[in-house]
């Protein structure tokens, strides 16, 4: 059994529940041991450091950083904004001796210190890299054959650190974790478009006209539903689907998903573990032929 | 053809000033090949794309700059960062513009309310509550955003409807003090080494 740090993040206990509840089982499943971090503060996102610049958020990030280093164990992240906070901040570092020096005088204020001794991995790249796509097909039961997925990236997961995993102008490993799972990928040009991020509440157009472009170009190629990996994605286009189409007279109602809700369905994992009521727009028609429960 | 003829006036000041920013320097790499301005998401929406943001600074034009929507309409989503040619780390440098705005009383957009209400969340608790920061959000926006919050009566309905939206905060974390004291004293030392 492979063991792992958890970074939940805030959005995974408030408004992305459903990511944490598939995570949580598909990582069971595919026999992975997640340790959520104890007593975890927020990353300050990328917003944090618009207040108080970049060196005190990260200083922030890194006393979670400095928590999980007692384990040893590479820390999972599920957040893309989470992940781009922790990543950067643990490369730094790594290789940047002159901030590891400032960052740990800060740190130890609070009693905390951090070597960098640790990885920062998403838990997408966890379960394509360190599970493989031949595991994860041996472990489906419920092939999700005949589902056209739009894989959804986004910005952060293949920009944080480009080329960590995959490419960050053409990125192609969720859609090859797709077909692991007998869906077909879509033609999806705006696979790695930003939703508009954190602009929701104060400049609300900017979400509506940024997911108006990724539905457009999902609907193109034909999908059913939309994958992704990240809670502001899931969020943005979930929400505000109908205030799109309001807007630019559309008539979408593309399911948004976690790409581990996906593996959850096809896995066939309890309906706990898919965490389906969550989404705001209802996927059970589309994933009505893969049996699952309401 | 007229001729403008008159002199660029160059407020050095405001640029050195910009270029002492945590990130500030790298604008000087910027060799204003528009890269970043092509990619940009959100480019169309912003008074002046980063390229010509980073000209602004060099020329000194202090109100152009602060006044510009450019650094809070950026959504931070790196697409600039990964393809500048000259290593500029554009969202970074936003950030500091973002935060330099605040600090020198540039902050009317919405943006700028909401991230301040972000930070009083994060700083207060630990974690960030949505609903914290909306309602703090609010506050600080005043009656305009009444009814912009009534067109999104809605979505906030959806998302309670589907257990999106707890209404009660997460726990305040347990080392909020340790927290606390090393934000204190990361803001001293960046002070310190900004000088
Ligand atoms: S891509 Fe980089 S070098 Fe080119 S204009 Fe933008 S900041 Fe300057
Ligand atoms: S990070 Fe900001 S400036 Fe750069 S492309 Fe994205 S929205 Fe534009």
């Amino acid at each position: 059994m492979m063991k792992y740090s958890l970074y939940p993040g805030c959005s995974m206990e408030a408004t992305a529940q459903a990511n944490l509840k598939s995570i949580i089982a598909v990582a069971k499943a595919l026999d992975l041991h997640l340790e959520e971090i104890p007593d975890w503060n927020c990353c300050g996102a990328t917003v944090a450091s618009g207040v108080v610049g970049d060196f005190t958020q990260q200083v922030m990030t890194a006393r979670n950083l400095a928590i999980a280093e007692a384990k040893g164990l590479d820390v999972v992240v599920g957040c893309s904004s989470c992940y781009l906070s922790l990543a950067v901040t643990n490369k730094r570092f790594k290789e940047d001796e002159h901030f590891k020096a400032k960052a740990n005088e800060a740190l130890a204020a609070g009693g905390y210190k951090y070597d960098g001794s640790l990885r920062v991995r998403q838990f997408l790249e966890v379960v394509i890299n360190d599970v493989g796509f031949d595991k994860i097909k041996a472990r489906v039961k419920k092939p999700l054959a005949g589902l056209k997925v739009a894989g959804y990236v986004g910005c952060q997961t293949v920009r944080a650190i480009p080329y960590e995993f995959d490419d960050p102008e053409y990125p192609v490993q969720m859609d090859k974790l797709m077909e692991a799972l007998g869906a077909t990928a879509t033609k999806f040009p705006m696979k790695a478009r930003c939703c508009g991020s954190s602009n929701a509440i104060a400049a609300t157009e900017i979400v509506i006209d940024q997911a108006y472009k990724i539905f457009e170009s999902a609907s193109e190629g034909g999908a059913d539903v939309i994958a992704t990996p990240c809670p502001m994605c899931q969020l943005n286009l979930d929400a505000y689907e109908q205030m799109v189409n309001q807007k630019y007279g559309t008539n979408f109602s593309l399911p948004i998903l976690f790409f581990t809700q996906l593996m959850a369905v096809a896995f066939d994992l309890p309906a706990d573990a898919q965490a389906l009521s969550y989404c705001i727009n209802s996927p059970y028609q589309a994933l009505a032929s893969y049996g699952v429960a309401r | 053809m007229e001729q403008n003829n008159k002199p660029v006036k160059y407020d050095l000041n405001f640029a050195r000033e910009i270029y002492n920013l945590e990130n500030g320097s790298y604008i000087k790499q910027c060799m204003q090949c528009g890269m970043c301005a092509i990619s940009c998401a959100t480019r169309e929406i912003m008074d002046y794309s980063p390229r010509r943001l980073f000209n602004l600074i060099k020329l000194g034009k202090k109100d152009e700059v602060m006044q510009a929507n450019t650094m809070w309409n950026c959504t931070s989503c790196c697409t600039c960062k990964a393809r500048c040619p000259r290593g500029v780390p554009i969202i970074d440098v936003m950030h500091d513009l973002k935060k330099y705005a605040i600090q020198n009383g540039y902050a009317d957009y919405p943006q700028a309310a909401f991230y301040k209400a972000f930070w009083a969340e994060v700083a207060g608790r630990g974690k960030v509550f949505e609903g914290g920061v909306t309602a703090r959000y609010y506050l600080l926006r005043g009656l305009d955003e009444v009814k912009k919050a009534m067109a999104m009566k809605d979505v906030g309905l959806k998302m309670l409807k589907h257990k999106r939206m707890p209404l009660f905060p997460p726990k305040k974390i347990k080392g909020l003090g340790n927290l606390k004291k090393i934000i204190k004293k990361a803001q001293e030392i960046e002070r310190r080494e900004a000088r």
